[in-house]
């Protein structure tokens, strides 16, 4: 074996020498803070990148937006807030991988996320084990508050089963019951279109579909197949910028003169990625920003335009919540502790000025599901102005959309 | 060639002395790979973080053992990779809630399917043999995502975690997932690795070697050409599957993205940056691509393009990757 020459000659004394020096310079300010002076970390995982990108952007925007409003009126317990952002790829080993580092790296109080109910739902297995209280503004799955409902996890978008429940009988009376589905093959594809299924047999209609992936580009041969089943209606389930090419392609092939189109959900950010002839159909819209009747809304809507410099989509008003939701909760508790937390916001009505619609929204004890109104309606090209998309024939409530609690096979199980 | 000196002196022999002693890097790794849990939350990272270096580590050095030292690419490792991840989360969802038995059915899943595809592929050369990986890989892929019932599909196998670990009376609780269960990474990967550094120094390693270097010349020296990079990769699959097991024992979860062939090129990428020619090369090439991944994809969404800048400039700058280059001026 040979000698060992570890001689250390001047330059690389003096390159250490700096880095030591600079690693103290770095480092000290972590040590000498005081827990007050703080902030509050909240930690959001999203698919910034990816089909779905359009989306996770505007539940960031409402939530940095809460975030500024929050900080201004004297933060959350008297802390200021701190969002910390992360991108999930719209991969769910990324998102889990987000999440840890989040909780144990950032030491956050609370994980918002994900706009895929896959992600979701796999985070929502850390944040329970690292009892952390965890939001999903944005993943819609129904096992999410059902069949998987965890003692620390809320929801603020409705469950498909809402959003298919409260469209069904809309498109039934109007169209027809006979029905083609386009439905992206994964969890929250598969728990709408179950949930259509249902509603749609309660009403004695027929159906057929296709099962396409999540990121598919080429919508014809599908297309084909719809044209010759000869629907009422079709149903467009796919998400994000998958939706877009499915509506172009659909008005390209001229389909619109044969069958009605529609469909659970038709994001304003969807709605102006289309050119106009494909902004048609008949959706649910889980919150929309033209309700002149309420004054809140009113003032929220020129508020947010003049400091975002766009209007506020429902998945600016669920990034929005998810913050407020945070600070109602600790104000309740007095705490920041997860356990503490979900207790106060069980059955906690959102006051008008958050809520941002007529009637009374409130988190259900029972599954940990918002219920706002769903507002059910048809989709045109702009009419007064550039964002006035969508025009709503009616309010549904959510609990009349969303059914019991034991409908929805959530079982509580409180923390040990 | 040089690059060798530095870190397998023992393997090229004595006629260079490297700067540092093979027994001073060894113990200078293990030493900094024991004492992550007490200086990664100093630099500001957490120890999750140092299990997915480790289990992607393994994973590269498992490849390594094809791509550097037999010369042989494979662009579907992420197959055996995912195999491995599907086949311990799937025995510990439906068959057994055993931690060892997962990771033993994964591996042999993974590492089988290699050894069998092997067969079919080990007269291919070149392009043709990465694009049959490729292939291969996709199908593994394809399986995993439209399969909804049994593996979950897009969302991913879900609903199970990592099980104690009995030993004889004494049990190891790795379920917390926190400093004790990177030991036990820590632990499986040292086995591996040790595994995998008698391999290279045996017989067995000097010819695959041999083929790198000049296959025509091996063949001439009787060295059966075909059997031994057909072992070579099944080996390296077994590697790559066991890697694979632990990933799903980290994430406790397994989903069809690692299967997909964009995370067979990432391999390729952390084995070429960290140096292919040489045994710890993966190792660091890993460590880069995971802490950059890691650092930068918090500041911005396109974190990809600094990874593939970073790619780029390793190459033009140093074709030998990170540890080739030491190599070289340790000998010089």
């Amino acid at each position: 074996m040979g000698t060992i020459r570890l001689s250390i000659n001047r330059r690389t004394l003096i390159k250490s020498g700096v880095a030591l020096a600079s690693s103290q310079v770095l480092g000290a300010p972590f040590v000498v803070r005081s827990l007050a002076d703080e902030p509050i970390k909240i930690g959001m995982v999203d698919p910034l990148t990816g089909v779905l990108s359009a989306l996770a952007q505007s539940e960031v925007d409402g939530a940095r937006y809460a975030e500024a409003e929050i900080n201004k009126k004297g933060g959350i317990l008297g802390r200021q807030v701190q969002l910390l952002v992360e991108d999930s790829a719209n991969d769910v080993g990324t998102g889990v991988q987000k999440t840890r580092k989040l909780i144990d790296r950032d030491n956050v109080s609370v994980i918002f996320g994900d706009v895929n109910s896959g992600i979701a739902y796999a985070m929502s297995q850390v944040t329970n084990e690292k009892k952390v209280f965890h939001i999903v503004p944005g993943g819609h799955t129904d096992p999410i508050t059902g069949a998987n409902c965890k003692w620390n996890v809320f929801r603020i978008c409705n469950t498909t089963t809402m959003d298919a429940n409260a469209i069904t009988p809309e498109l039934v009376k109007k169209f027809g019951k006979k029905w083609f589905f386009i439905t992206p093959d994964y969890a929250y594809g598969h728990t709408l279109q179950d949930a259509f299924i249902k509603a749609l047999k309660k009403a004695g209609g027929e159906f057929q579909g296709d099962m396409l992936p999540i990121n598919n580009t080429d919508f014809s041969a599908t297309l084909i197949k719809a044209k010759a089943y000869k629907p009422n209606v079709l149903l467009n389930n796919m998400g994000g910028l998958t939706q877009i090419n499915c509506m172009k392609q659909f008005t390209q092939f001229g389909m619109q003169k044969e069958m009605a189109l529609g469909g659970a959900l038709f994001e304003l950010e969807s709605i102006k990625g289309c050119p106009p002839d494909a902004q048609t159909g008949w959706w649910t819209m889980e919150w929309w920003w033209n309700q002149p009747k309420v004054p809140e809304v009113v003032k929220f809507v020129s508020d947010f335009r003049s400091a975002r410099k766009k209007t506020p989509s429902a998945r600016d008003w669920f990034g929005y919540v998810a913050m407020h939701t945070v600070r109602l909760a600790a104000e309740r508790a007095k705490s920041l502790e997860g356990p503490k937390m979900a207790k106060a916001l069980e059955d906690l009505e959102l006051p008008p000025d958050v809520a941002l619609q007529p009637g009374k929204v409130r988190y259900r004890a029972g599954d940990h599901e918002l219920m706002p109104n769903l507002f059910v309606g048809e989709v045109h090209p702009p009419k007064s102005e550039p964002d006035d998309l969508f025009t709503p024939a009616a309010l549904v409530p959510g609990e009349e959309a969303a059914g019991s609690v034991a409908d929805t096979g959530c079982k509580m199980v409180e923390p040990a | 060639m040089s690059s060798e000196a530095g870190t397998n002196a023992a393997v090229v022999g004595a006629g260079r002395t490297p700067a540092v002693p093979r027994w001073v890097m060894l113990i200078a790794v293990w030493a900094i790979l024991i004492a992550v849990p007490y200086w990664l939350p100093l630099l500001g990272g957490y120890t999750a973080l140092a299990g997915r270096v480790l289990v992607f580590g393994l994973a590269a050095m498992g490849l390594n053992l094809l791509l550097g030292f037999t010369g042989v690419l494979s662009f579907g490792h992420a197959a055996y990779f995912g195999l491995g991840a599907y086949g311990a989360g799937l025995t510990l969802r439906y068959l057994a809630h055993s931690t060892p038995l997962a990771m033993l059915l994964g591996t042999l899943l993974g590492g089988l399917a290699g050894t069998l595809f092997g067969l079919l592929i080990v007269r291919r050369r070149g392009v043709y043999f990465a694009m049959c990986t490729i292939a291969f890989g996709q199908l593994w892929y394809y399986l995993a995502y439209s399969w909804n019932d049994f593996t979950g599909g897009f969302d991913g196998l879900r609903d199970f975690h990592r099980e104690p670990i009995g030993l004889g009376g004494l049990t190891l609780d790795i379920t917390d997932g926190g400093n004790r269960f990177y030991f036990f990474l820590l632990a499986v990967f040292a086995l591996a690795v040790g595994l995998l550094g008698l391999l290279v120094r045996s017989p067995f390693g000097h010819t695959l070697r041999a083929i790198r270097e000049n296959e025509r010349r091996a063949r001439f020296l009787a060295i059966p050409v075909e059997r031994q990079i057909w072992l070579s990769f099944s080996i390296s699959c077994f590697f790559t599957a066991l890697a694979g097991t632990l990933y799903a024992l980290l994430n406790n979860f397994a989903d069809p993205l690692a299967l997909h062939y964009s995370l067979s090129g990432y391999f390729v990428v952390m084995c070429v940056m960290g140096g292919m020619r040489t045994f710890w090369g993966p190792l660091v090439g890993a460590t880069v691509f995971v802490v950059l991944q890691d650092y930068i994809s918090s500041m911005t969404v396109n974190w990809m393009s600094f990874v593939g800048a970073i790619f780029v400039l390793v190459v033009l700058f140093f074709p030998r990757g990170l540890l080739g280059m030491r190599g070289r001026r340790g000998s010089a």
